[in-house]
C-alpha cells in the first residue's frame, strides 16, 4: 500500500515549500522519521522526514518548485516493488476536470485503484509522470467573495498577488488591502520579475505587518570605551557584552520586557533578546535566551551557536521567535553614523547601534512601541543603559563569578 | 430523564409515548405486530396495544400505505412502517397522489398526519436491490416533509413531532444507525423538525450533512481540527424543508462548504443544496462548494467495491484540504 508523504508545514507562517535536495530516491528503503529531503521555508531550511518505515516511491516532487503545504511530495510504500512502479494513485488531491462525458467509466477504475488490490501490468512501457503532487500555477482565477470585497474596498483585482494556486480568494485581498499600495510598473524603464528567496518575502510580509504599529524614536551618543576593554580582557563576544548591558537596563525598567495586547500588557518574567544577523541574501534575529541570568560564557557558546546555524539556515522556529526586545547591530560598518530599525512584531523596542566615533562614542537608536511605553520611559532606560555602559565591570564582575567553579571549591564564604 | 439508549430503542419510546398518550396513534406494516419490526422498532407495542392499534400487513406496500392515508383522512394518526426504502417505489402512487395531494385538492377539508417511516443506507453486502437512499425521490414531490435523524434523540424527537404534526411526514432512518448509541433525554425542549443544528462549531468551513454521513463529517472535523482546520458541522435533520438559514449564517462565516450525502451524486440532494447555497451565498465564497457523494452505480455486492462506492472520512479530509488551501492554520 502506498501512502501519501505531504509537504510538511514547518513553521507557523508557512504555506508553501521548495524542495532543495532529495537524499533518498524512489525504491530506496526509509526508516520512520529518517530524513528523505531538504525543504526551504519562509524561515528556514528543514528536514522532511519519513512518516513510517517503508519505501521510497514515486513520483517524487520536482525541485525548486513552490509547492502548497499539505501537497503530496512523494509516497511511502510497503513494498519495493510498489516503490517504483510509478502508476498515480487516486490519494493526490487535485482538482477534477468539469466533468462533460463518460463520468462512470472514468470514475470508477479510479476508485477501485484505491483499494490497492488491483495489481498493474508493468511490462509495457512505463507510463509517463501522469500526476505531478505540485499543484499548477493557474493565474487569473479569483473567487466572488475576494471579487464582491474588492469591489467594496476599491482595490485593482490585478494588482492583487494570487494565493499558492494561483487563485486569489478573501484573504489575499484583505492582505493587499491592509498592505501598501503596489508599485506602478507601467512608466519607466523595462523590467524582469525575478522571484525572491522564500526567508526574503517572509522578511517583506514581517516588516509590512510590522509597519502598523505606533513607534517613537530616540538617539542618544554614548560611549562604548569601557565594553571595548572588557571585550578585549576577555574575549566575550563584543554583541553578547552589548546585549549583556541592554538586558540590565530592561532589568531596571521591566516595561521594556512587555507586549502590548488587547487584554493588557505580557510581562516577560526573562530577558530573551533578539540579536538581528546579516545573511546576505537575507536576515534573521536569533534569540539569546536569559541574557540577563545567564554567565557570560554560556551566552558567548550559545550565540556562536546560534551565529552557526542561522549562516546555514537551520534555526529552528523557538530559536528565532519569543523576543521582547532587539539588537541591530552595525558596528562593523566604519562609515555609517547612525540608523534607524524597524520594530518586529511582538517586541517593545529595538535597538540600533552604529560604529563608534574615534572618541569611541556611538549613535544609538532607540524605536519603541508607544502603547507599551513613553518618552519619559526611554529616557529613563537610555540613563541606565549609559551606567551599564560606562561600568560594564560591575555585572561582568558578576557573570566572570557565575563561571562553573573549580570542582575543589568548598568553603561557601568568598575571601575579598 | 437522561438515558442512554440505541437509535431503534429511541424510537420504540417515542412511538410508545405517543400510543399512551393518544388513542388515534396505530402502527401499519409488514412484521410490525407480532415479530416486533424488522429493526425492533415496535418491540412490545402489540403486546402493550393490542391487534386493533398494531396492524400486521400482508406484503403490498401501496395498499397499506393507501390504508394508512384513509385512516388518517378518518381521524387516526397512522405510523405506517415500509421495511425498507427499498420498497417504497411500490407505494410511491399513494404517497405521491394521495398523502401529498389530498389537502390542498379537498381545499383543506382533509388533514393527513400520517408518518411513513422506513430504514434506508447501505448497510453490509446486502446487495444492490437493498442498498438505496432515495431520498431525492421524494424531495421533489411537493406536500411531504422529510426528516432524516442522525442521533437517537434526534430520532426520538423528530418521530414524536411527526406524529403530531397534521400534514404527513416522513422519516428517513439508516440501517447503519439503528444500532448506534446516545443519549436520549426526555424532558428536553427539541428544536423545530426541520431546523438544522450545528454539531461543532468552527471557522474554516462548512461541511453540510444528514443522516449517518453526519457521523463521519464529524470525525473529519476531529482529524482536520488536529491539524488546525476548524470545521463547522451542521446537520441537517431536515430535507423537506430544509434549514437554509443556518447554512447560509455559517457560509457567510466560513466562506466555503462541503456537502456530504451518501445518495449518488447525480442529481442528488447535494445538488439542490449546493445550487441554493450557491444563489444565496455567491457573493461570499471564496471556493466553489463541492459535493462528497455515492458513486452514480447500483450499489456492488463486493464488501470492497461498496465501501469505495460511499464517501469515507478519509476523502472528506481530503477534500476539505483542497477547499480550504489558502487557511494558514492556527
Amino acid at each position: 500500500m502506498k501512502e501519501p508523504l505531504p509537504m510538511p508545514i514547518l513553521s507557523d507562517t508557512m504555506a508553501i515549500g521548495r524542495i532543495l535536495r532529495w537524499h533518498k530516491q524512489a525504491g530506496d528503503s526509509v526508516k520512520a522519521n529518517e530524513v528523505v529531503a531538504e525543504v526551504e521555508t519562509d524561515k528556514a531550511i528543514m528536514d522532511v522526514e519519513a512518516t513510517r518505515a517503508g519505501f521510497l516511491a514515486g513520483p517524487l516532487a520536482p525541485t525548486d518548485t513552490d509547492i502548497a503545504v499539505r501537497t503530496p511530495i512523494a509516497f511511502i510504500s510497503d513494498t519495493r516493488d510498489e516503490a517504483v512502479d510509478e502508476v498515480p494513485i487516486a490519494a493526490a488531491p487535485q482538482q477534477e476536470a468539469p466533468q462533460s462525458k463518460a463520468r462512470p467509466t472514468s470514475e470508477m477504475p479510479a476508485e477501485i485503484s484505491r483499494t490497492g488490490s488491483k495489481k498493474v501490468d508493468v511490462s509495457g512501457p512505463k507510463p509517463e509522470r501522469a500526476a505531478a503532487p505540485p499543484a499548477p500555477h493557474t493565474g487569473g482565477r479569483y473567487s466572488p467573495y475576494a471579487r464582491a470585497l474588492a469591489a467594496d474596498l476599491g482595490l485593482n483585482l490585478e494588482q492583487v498577488p494570487a494565493g499558492v494556486d494561483g487563485t486569489v480568494r478573501s484573504i489575499e485581498v484583505v492582505a493587499a488591502a491592509l498592505g501598501p499600495l503596489p508599485a506602478d510598473l507601467t512608466a519607466g524603464p523595462p523590467y524582469a520579475i525575478c522571484p525572491q528567496p522564500l526567508m526574503r518575502e517572509a522578511v517583506a510580509r514581517n516588516m509590512t505587518a510590522a509597519w502598523r504599529t505606533p513607534v517613537f524614536h530616540m538617539q542618544a551618543r554614548l560611549t562604548l570605551g569601557p565594553l571595548r576593554q572588557l571585550h578585549e580582557a576577555t574575549g566575550y563576544a563584543f554583541t553578547v557584552l552589548l546585549a549583556r548591558a541592554c538586558a540590565r537596563a530592561i532589568a531596571d525598567h521591566p516595561l521594556f520586557n512587555a507586549t502590548y495586547t488587547r487584554s493588557g500588557l505580557a510581562q516577560r518574567d526573562r530577558v530573551d533578546i533578539g540579536i538581528a544577523l546579516d545573511l546576505g541574501e537575507s536576515l534573521i534575529a536569533p534569540v539569546l535566551r536569559d541574557v540577563g541570568g545567564r554567565p557570560l560564557p554560556a551566552l558567548t557558546t550559545d550565540w556562536q551557536r546560534l551565529e552557526a546555524q542561522a549562516k546555514r539556515h537551520r534555526l529552528s522556529l523557538s530559536e528565532y521567535t519569543g523576543a521582547t526586545f532587539y539588537l541591530s547591530n552595525l558596528g562593523s560598518s566604519r562609515v555609517v553614523e547612525g540608523f534607524d530599525a524597524i520594530l518586529p512584531l511582538g517586541a517593545t523596542a529595538i535597538l540600533a547601534a552604529a560604529a563608534p566615533a574615534t572618541d569611541e562614542r556611538a549613535l544609538f537608536n532607540l524605536t519603541c512601541d508607544h502603547r507599551v511605553v513613553f518618552g519619559a520611559d526611554a529616557a529613563r532606560w537610555f540613563a541606565s543603559f549609559e551606567l551599564h555602559l560606562s561600568q560594564p565591570e560591575s555585572w561582568a564582575q558578576d557573570a566572570i563569578g557565575d563561571v562553573p567553579a573549580p570542582p575543589q571549591t568548598t568553603s561557601s564564604a568568598p575571601h575579598e | 430523564m437522561v438515558q442512554e439508549l440505541l437509535y431503534w430503542q429511541a424510537l420504540n419510546r417515542a412511538l410508545d409515548q405517543e400510543m399512551a398518550a393518544n388513542d388515534a396513534v396505530l402502527v401499519l406494516g409488514e412484521d410490525v405486530g407480532l415479530y416486533g419490526g424488522t429493526y425492533r422498532v415496535t418491540e412490545g407495542l402489540y403486546a402493550k396495544y393490542g391487534e386493533w392499534r398494531v396492524r400486521d400487513t400482508p406484503i403490498s406496500e401501496n395498499s397499506y400505505t393507501g390504508l394508512g392515508i384513509g385512516a388518517a383522512m378518518a381521524g387516526g394518526r397512522p405510523v405506517v412502517e415500509i421495511m425498507t426504502v427499498n420498497f417504497l417505489p411500490l407505494a410511491m402512487d399513494a404517497v405521491v397522489n394521495l398523502a401529498a395531494k389530498i389537502m390542498l385538492m379537498s381545499a383543506r377539508q382533509f388533514r393527513i398526519p400520517i408518518v411513513i417511516r422506513m430504514p434506508g443506507g447501505i448497510a453490509k453486502q446486502l446487495g444492490a436491490q437493498h442498498s438505496q437512499r432515495l431520498e431525492t425521490m421524494l424531495m421533489n414531490v411537493p406536500g411531504l416533509r422529510i426528516a432524516v435523524p442522525a442521533t437517537p434523540q434526534d430520532a426520538y424527537w423528530q418521530l414524536r413531532q411527526a406524529i403530531n404534526l397534521d400534514d404527513p411526514v416522513i422519516v428517513l432512518e439508516h440501517e447503519v444507525l439503528y444500532f448506534t448509541r446516545g443519549p436520549v433525554d426526555d424532558a428536553l425542549e427539541p428544536p423545530p423538525l426541520d431546523a438544522a443544528v450545528i454539531r461543532r462549531k468552527g471557522a474554516d468551513v462548512t461541511l453540510i450533512a444528514y443522516s449517518r454521513m453526519v457521523l463521519l463529517a464529524i470525525e473529519a472535523a476531529d482529524t482536520l481540527q488536529a491539524e488546525g482546520i476548524n470545521a463547522e458541522v451542521i446537520d441537517l435533520r431536515s430535507l423537506k424543508p430544509i434549514d437554509w438559514e443556518t447554512c447560509t449564517a455559517s457560509i457567510q462565516n466560513t466562506h466555503r462548504a462541503v456537502i456530504i450525502e451518501e445518495d449518488c451524486r447525480f442529481a442528488g440532494a447535494g445538488a439542490e443544496i449546493a445550487a441554493t447555497l450557491t444563489e444565496a451565498c455567491f457573493f461570499y465564497l471564496d471556493s466553489p462548494i463541492e459535493r462528497i457523494a455515492g458513486l452514480d452505480l447500483p450499489t456492488p455486492f463486493n464488501a470492497e467495491l461498496e465501501a469505495s462506492a460511499i464517501p469515507t472520512t478519509a476523502q472528506i479530509v481530503e477534500t476539505v484540504h483542497r477547499v480550504t488551501s489558502t487557511v494558514v492554520p492556527a
